[in-house]
């Protein structure tokens, strides 16, 4: 059994006494899975122990990840662990403590300014609005990618005081905006290429929740075409119905190798884990219209239901795919970068990305 | 070992692949710089040139996975891969060997005597012998158990055949076939048995060869008349009656490898010189669509090459990567032609308009080659257990 394995397992047992649900303004996010996973240390996987994390590799974080996703677990995890912890290791910052949800957002449209609170260099304020922002109102701290006077700045604040306007996706997980206003935060100016990477590695880690999201919708619908009988004989007895489900195979098998080749690339920290990860994230966003509309083709009226556990991941996998980037914006990005050295590197580009 | 398992282990790094790659690369550039050939799509099927093959023979790169007493060259199916994935990215003209290379010989090598194997194997990875596949009929196509091309022993041992084989890619430029007959007459309860694979010299007597002209009217099929046509008793392939295992398990080399979703990377890779010039946002969106899609398609067919490596035959992840790469193929069309302002041409003074043309008229091919799409579907159903 592998390390990755035993993580795995751990996620599983906890996740049974944490059925998913239909997420509300009064039930916005799952927070004693939170406290449970962060009991076990998991909240912390993948960073350095030094820092207050558990230590462990990237692969553990992503194990992780994925079987929360495909458990439509309504936890930050892929956020944390993924994106918002590394960067922040990356940079140099101080990791708020790994119990409480940290979050990771893109803002644009926030300006960061040097602050003059006396702490000295890497304090700043923080002002302006944040859309968009995974798991707002349930993280307490928002590591946010802003523009400073010198360049770009990856902050860290405090966000748990912070009012934020309600918006969901179409799973109904927080994606509300957070207006900040002289929020003193820690900082660190990156480079252009640590921008495009940061923003990369949330691409990747939604499509490891694609992936994740993708394999267990299939697993439900092979499932339930096993158990459904219709004249006389289970669905999947069906020609018609086989050749949907072998199509649902074919593109999650396309999802998990791509993905997982992303994934490697990131760890051995390829040059090209830009492309990398935008290809991966188009990909898997590209899986989901055929995935989840055969799914519940396959699963008829139920699927169409809150009743039945289908749309836990169908809803998420059509939020996920248009998140952390859209399609249009990574699918522009991986042609951009397939072809600067010209069009005729675009085939050495393709064998060597991944 | 087969493996019936729809996901495999990732492909581990391989740093003899890429040396060999660069050294392939660096021969396509000089023979397309010298005009030795020029690229068009689906090469495989329809560019034959032995004199290019006999080029790869010199080089080691046909054979590359047979043991060197039979002319091979002892490498990895992961070199092998790099190889096969730069000659049809190049377009280059790889059809006059491509069957032998990829499955001939492999089935040789696991079924073949030891006087076929040395007779034989030499000179395919020389690039000097060219095979051909003898299994659908005209009756038979993806009911491949059907057959009625028959053989039967005679007084001196020997095999008369008598039958037809069609979509016979390039019977007219090939040597030999490994042909499926029935060895015995069909039995209703157990389809599959009865049948045996027979090496056939096409020189020999009682074969006609009548061509059948595809779509762009290229003549790479043919139909193979066998009429009362001799076989030495000593060219059986395999075991008699075990010829619909041998034809399985060629499969999975069959089914799995680059040029199930690169037949029409020519046409990608001209339509990329098209978004350089002009910069367009949405052919740079539809590039990166399909690009996402090919980085896909070759870590899945990678992931095959290591299995074979591993002494594996993945017949239902092959099915996979052929169910997904041949549909690919002929999409990239569509999404091209979407979003440039071209007629598709053989003619066309554009090469984008002839790659378009080229692409199109071969389209309806990709999807039925080597097991139709519907044939594949239904393999992995079953590795999905709903079978």
């Amino acid at each position: 059994m592998s390390d990755q394995d035993l993580v795995v397992e751990t996620v599983r047992d906890i996740l049974s006494g944490f059925e998913p649900f239909v997420l509300t303004a009064q039930r916005p996010w799952d927070a004693g899975l939170w406290g449970a996973l962060a009991e076990a240390g998991l909240t912390g996987v993948g960073l350095p122990e030094e820092q207050g994390g558990s230590g462990g590799e990237l692969a553990d974080a992503v194990a992780i990840v994925r079987t929360l996703a495909a458990g439509a677990a309504a936890v930050p995890a892929a956020e944390q662990l993924l994106v918002a912890g590394p960067a922040l290791v990356a940079a140099d910052l101080a990791l708020p403590p790994v119990e409480e949800p940290l979050t990771f957002a893109v803002g644009e449209a926030v300006t960061v300014h040097a602050s003059d609170d006396g702490d000295g260099p890497g304090r700043f304020t923080l002002t302006g609005t944040v859309a968009d922002v995974a798991w707002s109102g349930a993280a307490t701290h928002l590591a946010v990618l802003a523009a400073g006077a010198a360049g770009a700045v990856l902050a860290l604040a405090d966000v748990s005081g912070i009012d934020v306007t309600t918006a969901v996706n179409l799973a109904g997980e927080p994606r509300g905006s957070l207006v900040l206003e002289d929020v003193a935060a820690t900082g660190a100016l990156l480079t252009p290429v640590q921008v495009e990477e940061l923003k990369a590695r949330f691409a990747l880690a939604r499509a490891v929740q694609l992936a994740a999201g993708l394999e267990q919708v299939l697993a439900w619908t092979v499932q339930y075409a096993g158990e459904r009988v219709q004249f006389g004989r289970p669905l999947g007895k069906f020609q018609a119905i086989q050749m949907e489900l072998a199509e649902m195979a074919g593109e999650v098998t396309a999802v998990t190798a791509l993905t997982d080749a992303a994934v490697q690339a990131l760890g051995r920290g390829s040059d090209d884990v830009v492309l990398a990860a935008a290809a991966a994230k188009v990909r898997a966003g590209a899986a989901v219209e055929v995935v989840a509309r055969l799914a519940h083709q396959v699963h008829g009226a139920i699927g169409f239901t809150q009743e039945h556990k289908l749309h836990h991941l169908t809803r998420r996998l059509w939020s996920w795919r248009d998140e952390a980037g859209s399609e249009l914006y990574w699918s522009r990005v991986l042609a951009q970068g397939l072809l600067a050295g010209g069009a005729d590197g675009l085939w050495p580009a393709l064998t060597r990305v991944v | 070992m087969s493996s019936n398992s729809l996901t495999l282990a990732p492909a581990p790094p391989s740093e003899a692949a890429e040396r060999v790659r660069a050294e392939v690369r660096d021969f396509l550039a000089a023979e397309l710089a010298a005009g030795s050939f020029t690229t068009h799509v689906d090469t495989w099927l329809s560019g034959v040139d032995p004199a290019f093959s006999k080029k790869l023979g010199e080089r080691g790169w046909l054979g590359m996975t047979w043991p060197k007493k039979y002319g091979g060259h002892e490498r990895s199916a992961m070199e092998r891969y790099a190889v096969t994935e730069e000659l049809l990215a190049a377009g280059a003209p790889v059809a006059a060997h491509w069957i032998a290379d990829r499955q001939s010989g492999p089935n040789l090598l696991t079924y073949g005597t030891e006087k076929q194997r040395q007779e034989i194997l030499p000179r395919i990875a020389a690039g000097e012998c060219f095979f051909v596949i003898g299994m659908s009929e005209p009756d038979s196509g993806s009911d491949l158990a059907s057959i009625r091309t028959r053989a039967a022993r005679n007084a001196d041992g020997d095999w008369v055949v008598n039958g037809a084989k069609v979509w016979t890619s390039n019977a007219h430029t090939s040597h030999y076939g490994i042909v499926l007959v029935r060895t015995a007459p069909s039995d209703p309860a157990h389809r599959h048995a009865g049948m045996s694979q027979l090496l056939v010299d096409l020189s020999l007597p009682g074969i006609t060869v009548n061509p059948i002209r595809i779509l762009d009217g290229g003549h790479h099929f043919n139909e193979v008349v066998f009429d009362d046509v001799v076989v030495p008793g000593d060219m059986l392939l395999g075991e008699e009656g075990n010829g619909w295992h041998q034809v399985t398990a060629e499969l999975a080399f069959e089914r799995s490898g680059p040029e199930r979703f690169l037949s029409t990377y020519p046409l990608v890779a001209e339509f990329a010189r098209r978004v350089a010039v002009t910069g367009d946002p949405a052919g740079q969106a539809t590039l990166g669509r399909i690009s996402a899609r090919l980085l896909a398609l070759r870590q899945m067919s990678l992931r095959i090459a290591a299995a074979l490596d591993r002494g594996e035959l993945p017949n239902i992840p092959a099915a996979l990567v052929k169910d997904v790469g041949t549909t690919f193929e002929g999409d990239v069309i569509e999404e091209i032609r979407r979003v440039v302002d071209v007629t598709p041409s053989l003619d066309s003074p554009d090469p984008l308009g002839r790659a378009l043309a080229e692409a199109q008229l071969h389209a309806p091919g990709y999807t039925l080659r080597g097991g139709t799409n519907e044939i594949l579907r239904g393999i992995v159903a079953r590795g999905l257990g709903l079978r």
